[in-house]
């Protein structure tokens, strides 16, 4: 990483840590929000963006996170260990929802984890004496941390901030090691990367895995920032609205997900003085920058930088003029 | 001395149509073993067949010996089986450095100790010098899709060997590559096979190429075997010469 890399880092953290003082309550709502959907997306652009397996499913683990989280903290079991046991047990309904990927791929895959969201929503609807059917449950309690209470908004926003931070570092560390170099050749080129040796049936069913707990933890924290949940919070919309944060940001991307989030969540924000023509110009806007930068907004940055860089030094290689 | 690799009747059947029949072959320890034949002749699937991405319909495949029938991909590679194939087989979004190195971490360490080992497994010197030993230096970190064909080409059997193979197959090294880098890549496995004693199967269909490069040649035609010996021998075998001109 180099020196310019870390200074924007550092830089960011603090706009981060700094940023929630000049707002409202609200204003941190939105902002703790972002970061929830943010780990969402950062595990599916794992899952699709490095591990090319599409997955219109994230929100179906975000739920089961949620419900797991409330049930579990409601019925008095410490938070920390329901937080724990929301991911554990989406990494492991991600390895089975990875099985079929094994067999089928593309717009295939996409159907049946469309159909496997339907099915969530649909047991988080009807079985009500668990889950309390369309009403939802209310009342979800905040974590407690070292005696200090995050019912307040601010020192929630720094509880959400800190696993936001512990989960991109994990993130880093798994695309940077061998796994991370396997997940992209498994995008790339299966056939060849399992004629040198890697495991691709193990290789899918982690990507599938680790993409689904990372829902699993925005699910929970989710369940605690709105204190509220109910099905309609998981449906296929909220499948679209994530994996379009993947898409908008730059699927592939380290940090694409986390600005494809902030778009997709500050836009409702941005254009609520459209009034009712938020959702036209929404569409609109998408579809214009799917047409012309189909990589999302860091392809964009990246296409610029290498043109930027070739036109000073046109003998270049594209390696020398992307850095 | 047991054979690195030994085909044993092995017959694949599509339907009706027998592609390869009863075919039996040894390779040694060291050899350039060339496997030519007209289109059609069952050469790759003789070699889909050998590499477990077809299951055969009868016959054994030993590698070092050991039974391989059934193997995946993935697995036969960890007993050191490397490949190319046909068509370009590279990672083109990822660097030339990191295609390689994806070449050799399978063999080290365990999945659990990849995951909290080192970024590059401990391979980039070695990756460094392979890239080097296929003079692809200059491109070291450009995207491998960046590359020209016949550099691809050359990345392609870099990464067959990069996880020190007993035995590389090689499918058509040859094909679309232009003349000097034909000279380059032919100058590059001779030299991996007289430094490291590499042991190869290369199919085919630049008789120039094949001629120069193998140690042995086997001449398949309709599924069977109908020539083998040293290159000079199987260019002036009669049957050869009727096969690949219809007689």
């Amino acid at each position: 990483m180099s020196k310019r890399t870390l200074a924007t880092l550092v830089a960011g953290l603090a706009i981060l840590i700094l940023l929630p003082f000049t707002q409202s309550n609200y204003g941190v709502f939105v902002l703790c929000s972002w970061l929830v959907y943010s780990i969402s997306a950062m595990g599916l652009n794992l899952t699709l963006g490095y591990a090319g397996q599409v997955s219109l499913a994230q929100a179906s683990f975000m739920g089961i996170g949620a419900y797991t989280t409330a049930l579990m903290t409601m019925a008095g079991v410490p938070w920390p260990a329901a937080m724990i046991a929301a991911m554990v047990l989406c990494f492991v309904i991600g390895l089975l929802l990875g099985y079929p990927a094994l067999r089928v791929q593309h717009h295939f895959l996409a159907f049946i984890t469309l159909a496997f969201n339907a099915l969530v929503v649909l047991v988080l609807r009807n079985e009500e004496w668990l889950t309390g059917g369309t009403y939802g449950i209310v009342g979800i309690p905040r974590p407690e941390l070292f005696g200090l209470q995050t019912q307040k908004p601010l020192a929630f926003y720094f509880f959400v901030l800190a696993l936001f931070v512990l989960m991109a570092v994990a993130l880093y560390a798994i695309i940077r090691s061998p796994w991370g170099r396997a997940f992209k050749a498994l995008r790339e080129n299966p056939i060849r990367a399992n004629s040198l040796g890697v495991d691709i049936r193990k290789t899918t069913l982690l990507a599938f895995a680790i993409g689904s707990s990372y829902g699993g933890l925005a699910g929970s924290l989710l369940a605690q920032l709105t204190q509220f949940i109910d099905p309609h919070s998981f449906g296929l919309t909220i499948s679209l609205k994530v994996l379009l944060m993947v898409i908008v940001g730059g699927a592939g991307f380290f940090f694409g997900p986390i600005l494809g989030a902030l778009l997709i969540v500050l836009a409702p924000e941005f254009l609520r003085f459209t009034e009712g023509y938020y959702l036209m110009i929404y569409a609109v806007l998408v579809i214009v920058l799917m047409i012309f930068c189909p990589t999302g907004l860091l392809g964009l940055v990246e296409r610029a930088r290498t043109a930027l860089k070739l036109r000073q030094n046109p003998n270049a290689t594209t390696w020398e003029a992307g850095r | 001395m047991t054979p690195v690799l030994s085909v044993r009747n092995v017959s694949k059947s599509f339907g009706g149509l027998k592609a390869v029949d009863n075919v039996s072959f040894d390779v040694h320890q060291g050899e350039i073993l060339g496997l030519i034949g007209p289109n059609g002749s069952g050469k790759s699937t003789l070699f889909n067949c050998v590499l477990g991405q077809l299951p055969s319909s009868t016959g054994t495949v030993l590698v070092d010996g050991k039974e391989v029938a059934g193997k995946r991909p993935c697995d036969l590679n960890k007993l050191g089986v490397g490949r190319t194939f046909q068509m370009l087989q590279v990672f083109p979004e990822m660097t030339v450095l990191d295609n390689i190195i994806l070449a050799g971490q399978e063999h080290k360490g365990t999945m659990l100790s990849r995951l909290f080992g080192k970024p590059d497994a401990g391979l980039t010197e070695e990756a460094l010098r392979m890239i080097d030993f296929f003079r692809l230096g200059h491109q070291t970190h450009e995207k491998a899709g960046s590359l020209s064909y016949g550099q691809q080409k050359l990345l392609d059997a870099a990464m067959a060997f990069m996880a020190g193979p007993k035995l590389v197959m090689l499918d058509e090294p040859a094909g679309g590559v232009n003349l000097t880098m034909l000279g380059d890549l032919k100058e590059r496995l001779k030299a991996f096979n007289r430094e490291r004693g590499a042991t190869f199967v290369v199919i085919e269909h630049n008789m120039e190429f094949v001629m120069s490069l193998c140690t042995r040649i086997i001449v398949l035609a309709n599924g069977r075997i109908i020539a083998e010996g040293d290159p000079e021998t199987v260019r002036n075998d009669p049957t050869v010469i009727e096969a690949y001109l219809g007689g």
